[in-house]
């Protein structure tokens, strides 16, 4: 080989070699493109991939639910699936933590509440009701001003607004102060309180107690005969006046609605609402079952003659069950009348120990608990997962006594009337809103607790700013 | 009510019930108490009472070497768990 020869087969190697290596490099880049640009295939491009995204894919593959069904105890799984079968619905869910209520997809597109009526007239249903959408806000919006009213004790509501006073944890309370730029109440709705009876001379209650109105009739009872019931009714002696003679039932009105920024003591969690006095507990806050059945019933018929009684806020209880007084507050449930009762003082759980009326399964029952002023549930409260639906500020809760005064006292009495409260100040700015609805809203407006996960349903310190986003 | 009126009211009660002179009747203790309800936590059969608590006395009486406990505050007295049973005095 000459040189020339030679120097051209070096050229070509060198070439070769550097046309492989191109050619190798180009091959990688192939790869890289390759998949950089696959094209993802529709079925699993639409696979979610986040754990929001799987949650959001299982709801939409099984259907969101149309309505809650109750079926009767002693009705088998088979013949509740024979049941949907023959009336073309798909059960999507049987709901943890309530036995026998099952949630229902109807295939036919019909209405929710023609799907309800038609569960509601089929033998093995007890109950039926519209799956209600609730909607939890992330947060109060903060742009909102807080209102703070000038009543001089105020500043010992740690209820209504906790600055950390007394040893208190800053925040611990129902957020009223938010609450009332949205709404301080209205006295087109009113509150029942069926109790000892409430001091309606009170100088910080006078104005927002009720008066039958001058066009109604005085209250006929078929067994009392005319009761002349101007400012409520007495069941304990079946007079017309329900006066208070202890002081509990004076103290839980001034919590639901002591005048606010009236210049004097306190400001209820309405400053304007009407309260309905009921008393059926006596000078020693005790009574009986018929006494209560007695006072609904009048709270019922005094709604059915047009008066916009709402709320009955029941701060009393015992461990015995009446079929009776658990129908009549069903009929309450009937007429559109929320009850709120106080889930009792005895560090018990209601779900192994019942307490009632807060026990009772009817669907307006809302049973509160009671948390100190360092949101931990008070020492003498009763508790339930199942059972308790609420916690409230309830230790050391200033509020109206007999004669003008003011005094301190703790119990899930005092808690009850904070949620009643609430469910109050909800009316005054929803006021069509069903009971069935108010009692849902409720129960969406709190704020989780640690001290509360798994001792009530909700595991929150109700939150009035909440409860009327 | 007083205290003391919630003492002597007891002693007078029990020795009803015992059919026993109130004489044989001593005090063991007397000591303030909250009670979870305004039954002083002693409803009788099918009371209801409001779910405040109640400041009040714990008053054990004793009498032939058994042990009574009523429950008092400024508006009623109580006998509490007597044969199973609670009592309005």
């Amino acid at each position: 080989m000459n040189r020339n020869n030679f120097l051209i087969h070096v050229a070509l190697a060198i070439v070769l070699i550097l046309v492989a290596a191109f050619a190798g490099q180009l091959n990688r880049w192939r790869k890289h493109w390759k998949a950089q640009m696959r094209i993802v295939p529709a079925e699993e491009k639409a696979r979610p991939q986040t754990p929001e995204q799987i949650a959001i894919a299982e709801t939409e593959e099984r259907g969101t639910p149309e309505v809650l069904v109750k079926f009767k105890s002693g009705v088998s799984s088979q013949t509740i699936e024979a049941l949907e079968a023959r009336i073309n619905d798909r059960i999507v869910d049987r709901i943890e933590n309530a036995p026998g209520w099952t949630a229902i997809d109807d295939m036919d597109d019909a209405s929710p509440a023609d799907v309800v009526a038609q569960y509601r007239a089929l033998p093995e249903v007890e109950y039926a009701e519209e799956n209600f959408a609730i909607e939890i806000p992330d947060a109060v919006d903060s742009s909102i001003e807080p209102v703070r009213p000038h009543d001089p004790q105020f500043e010992e509501q740690w209820a209504l607004s906790n600055s950390g006073q007394r040893g208190g944890k800053e925040g611990a309370d129902i957020s009223a102060m938010l609450a009332w730029a949205t709404t301080t109440g209205s006295d087109d709705l009113i509150v029942a309180v069926l109790d000892t009876g409430v001091d309606y001379t009170h100088e910080d209650l006078l104005a927002n107690m009720w008066l039958r109105p001058a066009s109604m009739t005085p209250y006929q009872d078929n067994e009392l005969g005319t009761v002349d019931d101007v400012r409520g009714f007495n069941a304990v002696d079946n007079t017309s006046d329900p006066m208070d003679d202890n002081g509990h039932g004076t103290h839980c009105a001034g919590i639901i609605g002591a005048v606010g920024e009236n210049d004097l003591g306190i400001a209820g969690v309405n400053w304007k609402v009407k309260i309905m006095p009921l008393k059926f507990l006596n000078a020693g806050g005790s009574g009986n079952v018929k006494d209560a059945i007695e006072a609904i019933n009048y709270a019922i018929a005094r709604k059915k003659a047009g008066v916009n009684v709402r709320i009955i806020s029941a701060s009393w209880g015992s461990t015995q069950k009446s079929r009776a007084l658990e129908d009549v507050i069903r009929k309450a449930y009937e007429n559109d009348i929320l009850f709120v009762a106080a889930a009792g003082n005895s560090s018990v759980n209601n779900d192994r120990q019942p307490h009632y009326p807060s026990s009772y399964n009817v669907p307006n029952v809302v049973s509160v608990a009671a948390l100190d002023r360092n949101d931990q549930l008070a020492s003498f409260s009763n508790w339930g997962a199942k059972s308790v639906a609420v916690a409230a500020p309830g230790v050391d809760i200033l509020s109206t006594w007999l004669q003008n005064a003011y005094e301190e006292k703790s119990g899930t009495s005092m808690a009850t009337p904070v949620v009643s409260g609430v469910a109050a100040l909800i009316v005054a700015e929803h006021p069509r809103i069903s009971v069935d609805d108010l009692r849902k809203k409720l129960l969406a407006s709190t704020d989780p607790i640690v001290a509360l996960k798994g001792k009530t349903v909700t595991g929150g310190r109700i939150n009035a700013a909440k409860a009327l986003e | 009510m007083t205290k003391e009126d919630a003492i002597e009211k007891a002693r007078t009660d029990l020795a009803q019930r015992l059919k026993t002179d109130a004489s044989k009747i001593s005090e063991s203790s007397v000591e303030d108490a909250d009670f979870p309800d305004m039954a002083l936590g002693a409803a009788e059969e099918d009371e209801m009472s409001g779910m405040m608590m109640t400041r009040g006395w714990r008053i054990r009486l004793s009498a032939d070497g058994r042990a009574y406990e009523y429950r008092a505050d400024k508006n009623q007295l109580r006998l509490y768990n007597y044969k199973g049973k609670n009592y309005r005095v």
